[in-house]
Order: structure tokens, then sequence, then C-alpha cells
């Protein structure tokens, strides 16, 4: 490959000549690290299947042992990008604390250069994600309408028509899954019940690129992601709330590192439900006895340092007992849904993946499992089919609406 | 140039392991031409992820009937490289997908685990059981079992406590060996190695991996230490500082638990204030136990021997010395301190480690030897204009008549070849120079491993060769060990 193919492996070459590949990033166990890479833990186990290895073969296509192929397609798509290397491994820069090796910006880097040079050797499936992204505003292939389908009966504001001061953001895949679809009406019921002064944007609400940038459409995500900004700036709110995890880390970390950056603060749902519920905005009643466990979001815990909120409202849930997993917190393992893994092994593989983050929560005797990012709920449902006995995965959300609706 | 196999055999070894446990995707086999030293793995024709002792060994008899080398490979955390065998044309076998835990016996307090589990990972479920494995020096969380008696066992202490082991001859025996079900068919548990033959245990601790593959492996282990004591001294040279160590190994025979650490002055400069510009030495004690009684006498006989001799104190090192051993504690006692180290010594940039293995007397002329050596060779780096970060000095003793330690650098440019090749010379060099003044090896693996045999007597020589040709006639299992030749 010459250099101007791998342009964006280059400008991450540091972090494959800092690794010492000494494969803590794959072999770490600890009290609170069961495993590090789920992929390494829940496929054969090769070198190549986990940071370590999938930086060997970065740095040989750098130094030109190592050509492009369908083969090496396959395996840096074979990556959740959850980022748990990362958190585990010992290369912290002595002085100010940052990383000196990041595997999931080398992997992304690969997609990248790879996507643009041979999109032939590309999955379809990612493709056409891709082309949906374009077409859609959305990469699930749904019609533009489908995202205001929930708004039915709300007479909610349209952030285009009227100012608020928070922007409502649903995302795409909220709308596009049976699983997950009822979790906007839900917040938008919190909300109101709260009285926030929010609005949404339904239908003409953008894709934030999320998805695009994971899978390795670098220039595409760039664009949208520079249109959103001007739009999002246009609409004089104070705040964007999010209901899905990739968004709000996309939105806070990577919009606002652009130029102009996104104006609006950023926050996920769960941080403005932990701070209302301590306002007092909304009575919880008390439910059935439920011990549950909460699984950390990458893009929410690991990623963005939002551990504490959610444990704060399940904590004002009255009913409902908190137990913690094995994996927790920064360590938490990946539900098996990121990176676009759900569309590798035909989602074999990230099934697999949710199965064991419940078999993990079955362990501490939890009776059901509470997350915060519809891509983890949904992989986790996945999950739990493969498992003999019905084992319900709840957001959040779901267990505050529950509450409120015998107030 | 990878040689290609026949088909026939490329069957035989997939009925072995299964489909999904061999690769002979060149993708999967560059993913294991690195570990964590500066000079790596090596390049295999096929790569096995063996599942059992049984599919070790019939992969074994398959490799003498058609004559092709096997290299063996566990965490991949060595620090003078893995086994080449003969690059292209090896079966490399993954071992860690070997890694269960196989008893915990909390009655004859012993643990058998598969050789291929990582060292973290058995000293954690040790540690559910209340149980605790001492293995200090191991960076825990990458090196396995087997890498561990292979390449390293002997440097510290952990070959005391390993009490049997299951190992796969080169030709694909399967040998038990140890006192217990090795020496005595009506004894299930391996409970003496020494007792009821010959300790062949011994043999296959430190061979690189070269008299066979460790499959199962039964070890010694303790209650967990629940109490921790911490101490240091300061000494203005270095012979007080040896007259510390020495009168503590001589006077209080130390627990193995007890790690005593000697930092130098290049270790220390940033930690300690030192307006007078003067050597410093530390001596730190770190003391793990099971009561409070027993820990406060371990602390006093070691603070006596420290006030006798004049040592220094100082408020910061002790909250450091506390510090260092709470942090070694949650998980893996010493070992697990290290672990942190290694942490600690990662964001200094491209470590060039320079370990030594030396006999109590004569330390000192041999220490100021070693460092004289580096310092030399740092010059010719400060003239290429490599840049180095930091250095790191210090030792340890493994019990009354010896002294392992380490006078590392860290260079940075990790990018650069040049310093990379640096950095493999320095490493190589300075491990024969240790050698001409009589160390011995800490690490028996790779380059050191052969760098060490130019240093054998003929007898010992010759003693190698004869239980490698009768073990290994066909000399397919890591054949470029212990050859003299890197």
């Amino acid at each position: 490959m010459k250099s101007k193919e791998m342009r964006n492996l280059i400008e991450v070459s540091h972090f494959v000549y800092n690794c010492r590949k000494c494969g803590l990033c794959g072999n770490k166990t600890s009290g609170t690290v069961p495993y590090v890479c789920p992929v390494k833990e829940h496929t054969e186990g090769f070198e190549h299947f986990f940071s370590r290895g999938k930086i060997i073969i970065a740095q040989g296509m750098l130094e030109g042992e190592i050509t492009p192929s369908p083969e090496l397609a396959e395996i840096i798509y074979a990556c959740s990008l959850c980022g748990n290397c990362q958190t585990q491994c010992a290369m912290i820069d002595n002085h100010t604390g940052l990383p000196l090796v990041d595997p999931p910006q080398v992997v992304e880097a690969m997609r990248a250069d790879l996507l643009r040079e041979h999109p032939e050797w590309i999955d379809q499936e990612y493709l056409a994600m891709l082309n949906s992204a374009k077409q859609y505003d959305n990469p699930w292939g749904m019609p533009r309408t489908n995202k205001e389908k929930w708004m039915k009966g709300l007479s909610l504001r349209d952030a285009k028509k009227e100012p608020s001061e928070v922007l409502l953001f649903i995302g795409c895949t909220i709308p596009s899954n049976p699983v997950v679809s009822p979790l906007a009406q839900k917040a938008a019921t919190i909300l109101k019940l709260a009285k926030v002064d929010f609005a949404v944007l339904g239908k003409n609400e953008p894709c934030c690129a999320s998805v695009l940038k994971k899978v390795g459409s670098f220039d595409l995500a760039q664009e949208m992601m520079q249109k959103n900004i001007d739009s999002f700036n246009a609409l004089g709110i104070s705040s964007i709330v999010t209901l899905c995890s990739g968004c709000y880390h996309t939105l806070k970390k990577d919009y606002k590192k652009s130029y102009p950056p996104l104006i609006p603060n950023v926050y996920h749902i769960v941080e403005l439900l932990a701070s209302l519920i301590k306002k007092g905005k909304f009575n919880l009643c008390k439910k059935k006895p439920l011990k549950v466990t909460y699984h950390d979001p990458c893009h929410l815990g690991r990623h963005m340092g939002i551990f504490d909120p959610p444990r704060d409202v399940l904590a004002a849930l009255p009913g409902v007992e908190m137990v913690e997993r094995i994996a927790t917190r920064e360590n938490t393992i990946c539900c098996g849904a990121g990176g676009g893994l759900r569309l590798f092994e035909e989602g074999r593989l990230a099934e697999r993946i949710g199965e064991a983050s419940l078999q993990m929560a079955i362990d501490i005797g939890a009776e059901a499992l509470v997350t915060a990012c519809p891509f983890c709920e949904i992989n986790l449902n996945a999950g739990a089919k493969r498992l003999d006995f019905p084992f319900p995965v709840y957001d959040i959300i779901d267990l505050v609406e529950e509450g409120l609706s015998t107030t | 140039m990878k040689k290609r196999f026949p088909e026939s055999l490329y069957q035989s070894l997939r009925e072995i392991v299964g489909e999904n446990y061999i690769t002979s995707n060149p993708l999967a086999t560059f993913a294991y031409s690195q570990d964590a030293s500066v000079f790596g793995g090596t390049q295999a024709c096929m790569v096995m992820r063996p599942g059992s002792t049984e599919e070790v060994s019939r992969t074994l008899f398959l490799a003498n009937e058609y004559r092709i080398p096997v290299v063996i490979r566990g965490g991949g955390a060595s620090n003078y490289g893995q086994p080449k065998g003969v690059p292209g044309e090896n079966i490399l076998l993954d071992m860690t997908r070997m890694n269960r835990v196989l008893n915990i016996n909390q009655k004859i307090m012993t643990v058998t685990a598969q050789c291929g589990i990582i060292m973290g990972k058995l000293q954690h479920a040790c540690r559910k059981e209340g149980l605790y494995l001492f293995s200090p020096f191991a960076p825990l969380h990458i090196v396995s079992l087997g890498g561990w008696i292979s390449g390293v066992a002997g440097a510290a202490g952990l070959w005391r406590d390993i009490v049997g082991l299951t190992v796969v001859l080169p030709n694909g025996t399967v040998a038990t060996i140890g006192g217990g079900p090795g020496t005595n068919i009506h004894q299930p548990l391996p409970f003496n190695r020494h007792l009821g033959g010959p300790d062949f245990t011994g043999l296959f601790i430190g061979d690189g991996g070269s008299f066979g593959i460790k499959t199962e492996a039964t070890i010694r282990v303790t209650r967990f230490p629940s109490v921790m004591r911490a101490s240091a001294f300061v000494f203005d040279t270095m012979e007080e500082t040896l007259e510390m160590v020495g009168q503590h190994v001589e006077r209080v025979d130390p627990h193995p638990f007890d790690p005593i650490l000697v930092f130098c002055p290049e270790a220390m400069k940033n930690f300690l204030p030192n307006p007078e510009g003067k050597e410093i030495y530390t001596v730190m004690g770190m003391m793990q136990g099971h009561s409070v009684e027993e820990m406060d006498a371990r602390l006093k006989a070691f603070n006596l021997i420290g006030e006798e001799l004049g040592g220094g104190r100082d408020p910061s090192l002790n909250a450091m010395a506390d510090a260092m051993a709470a942090s070694s504690n949650p998980e893996g006692g010493a070992g697990g301190g290290e672990m942190d180290w290694l942490a600690f010594f990662n964001g200094f940039g491209l470590a060039c480690w320079l370990p030594f293995n030396l006999p109590r007397e004569g330390f000192v002329e041999n220490y100021r030897k070693l460092v004289s050596w580096r310092n030399e060779r740092l010059k010719q780096a400060e003239r290429r204009g490599y840049q180095y970060t930091a250095k790191w000095e210090f030792f340890t003793p493994t019990d009354s008549s010896g002294i392992i330690g380490e006078i590392d650098v860290f260079f940075q440019d990790a990018q650069d070849p040049e310093v990379l090749q640096f950095v493999q010379t320095m490493m190589r060099d300075f491990q024969d120079y240790a050698l001409h003044i009589g160390a011995i090896n800490t690490y028996t693996q790779g380059i050191a491993s052969n760098l060490h045999v130019n240093h054998w007597s003929s007898g010992f020589k010759d003693l190698f060769k004869t239980i490698k040709l009768a073990l290994d006639p066909n000399n397919i299992l890591n054949p470029d060990l212990w050859t003299g030749q890197d």
C-alpha cells in the first residue's frame, strides 16, 4: 500500500510504534477485569483477534510487509472499538496522563484507508449503511418519517419552528428497532412531567455520523458533522440531550473538536434524569422489588466518564436494588454491538458477547440488567435469546417511566 | 518465505485441534511475529491453539514424523525474544488456550493449572480461595505459567514451589514428573518434588521450553498474606547498603515474602531531596504476612539492622514504601506490584532491559563494572543523538547467596529503527559482558539462552547436548535455543 493510500494509518502511526506489544490488551485478568477483549474471548482467540495482533499487522502495513487483502478487511472489522484494551494498557504518558497507545484509533484508521482504497473488500452491509446515511440521513435504511412516528399524540414542539432550551435528540437507532423504539416516547413523557423546556426535530433530525466514523467513512462523517454543527448552532438551543450513548459520545467529543465547534452543551439523558431527581422534579413510586445490575455502555462510561449519574438514578428508584457485576465502570465489557460488530459474522459473535454479559449479571443474582444505550439494549436482548430462560434487559428510561406511571 | 506443507499434514493437524484452532492465514501468523521484547517472535507456517495435553502430544508425534520444527508461545511477554525455530517453517503452538485452573487443594495448599494460563488469572483464582502464589518479578498480567517456568522462574523464587509438572516430551510422550503421581501410580496428589526419585522437575525449569512442553503444573501456595509492613533507610555508599542487605539475610533469614529492594542513585534522584548532590542508596523492605504480631516483629528486625548501621530516614521515603507495599497487595503481592512498575516504566519509552544476577560476594565491584559499561554505551548513544528519558537501577537479594537487579535505560524515539537496533545490540552486549564478569542470566529465553551457552563449561555443555539429543533426536522442539548462536 502506498503512503497516500494509508494516510489515516500514518496519522496515528505513533500509537503503533509506542505499543510495546506486552499483551495486556488481551491477557489481563484481575478481580475487576474478567477479561479485556470480548472479541478474543468469544472467538478462537488468535493474536489477530485482539489489539496487540492488530497493531502488529498495522506496523506490518506501515513497513510494507503486509499488503491489503480481503482477509485484512475481515480482521480489522472484527473489533467492537470498545476501548477496554486502551483502558488496561500501561502505556500512559507519565507527565500528561494521556494514553500513548490508542488501539481503537488505529483500527478506525485502518478501516478508513481500506474503505477508501478497496471498498470492494468491505462487507456489503457496511456499504449499505453508508448509502443509507447519504440517502435517508440514517444508517439503517428506514424512511425519514420513522423519526417522527413516535411523536404522535404527544404535542411536542418542533425545534426548527419554536425556540426552546433543550433539543431532545433521539438518534437513528431508537426509531429503527421495535425493541427500543418506545424509549423516545417514554423519555419525552418524563421530560414533560418534569416541565423541561424541550423540543424535537422529528423527521428532520439528522444522523450524528457516529456509526459512519466507526465503520471507517471518515470523509462522509466529517461532511455530515459539519453540516449538523451549523444546523444545531442555528437553532438557538442551550443544550442537546441524547438518548443514545453513541450519539452522546460523538456530539460531545467529536463535534466539540470540530471547527467551528458545536455551541450547545451536550448531555446524556441519564445526566438530566439524575439532576431532575435530585431537584425533586417528579415523584417516583415503589414498584415490585427488582434486583438489577447496570451495564456501563462503553461510549457513555469508559469513553466519557459518565458512571455515577445512572447509578444515582437507580438508587433513587423505590424497590430497585442495585448490585454490581465484576466488570463494571471503566472495566465494563462491551455488550458486543460496538464498532459495527453486529454486522460481523451476521451478528453471531455480537450475540455470544451479549450472552456472556448477561451471564455475568446472572452470576451475581441480578433479576434484570439495565443499561443506557439502545445499541446495548438491542444486542443484549439478542444475547438473551441464547439463554435457556427469559432474562429482562431494560433501558434506565424504562424503569424511570414505569416508576412515574402510577403516580 | 513460508514453506508449503503437504495437504495431508494440514488435514491431520486440523483433526487434532479442530478446524477453528489452526490457521495458516499469513496475517494471523504475522500477528505472532512480535512479542513484548525488542527481539520479537517468529514467523510461523501455521499457528495452532491446542486445548489439551493430548492435542499437544499428537501434534508433536506428527511433527516428528514430518520433521517440522515446533516453537511454543505463552503470553508473548519475553524480555529476550521468543524461540525462532526455523522462520517460515515452524508450527507455532499458542498455548494460551490451555488456561484452566484444574484444582485448588486447600488441604495440602497446592494449585494445579494448565500452563497456558496467564499468571494474573491464576493468582486471582488463588486469591478467591484465600490463597496466594508467590511469584515476584513476574509481570503477572501478561506472562503465562508455562512461559514463566521455562523462561524466568529460576530468577526469583517460584522454582522452589513447583511441585510437579505434566510435560509433553519432544517425541510426543506425556510424562508426569515430581514426587507424587509421576513416581507412584497409586498417589494422585503431587506433593513433594524432591523425593521418590531424581528431581526431573528441575530439569524442565529454565529450559526455555527446549526439553518438553509443559502443559500442567502443580504449585505450592500459601494463605493470602493480609498484613503488610514497609520501611526504608538511606545510605551514602553502596558498601553500607550491601552491609544492610547482608546483615538482613544473615541475621534474620528473611521470609520469602519479604523483598528488600535497593534503589540506586539514578532511580531515586527524582524522589528524594538531595541538595548536596550526594549519591543516595535506598534500602526498602516490604513485608507481607498473616498476623500483626508477626509482621511487627519482622519490621522491628529490619529497622533494628538499619538503625545499627546508621541508615538515614526520610518521611517521604517511608510514605513511598507504604504505598508500594499497599499497591502490591490486592491481587498479586510483590508480583502485583511488579505490574504497577511495568506501567510506570512503560511511560518512559523504549525499554532497554539490563538485568544481572550475581553472587553477594564481590557484588559491589561487579555492580560498578556493569554500571560503568552501561554508561560508556550511553555516551555512544548520546554521540548519535539518541535521547533517553530515565535510568532505573535496583537490586534485591534472591536468598543468602545471590543478588539480582537491573540497570535499565529508557529511550525516546521508539519509532526510530536505528534506536531500536541500538537497544537490541546494547541488551545483547550487556548480557555478554555480564556473563564475562561472572553473572548468570536472569532470563532463560531467546538470545539470552544462546549467549549463555558460550560461557558454559564443557562438561555442562556435554550434559545438555546429551539430554537434548535423548529427548529430541530429530531436534524439532525450539531447535534454535541453546545453540550458542543468536
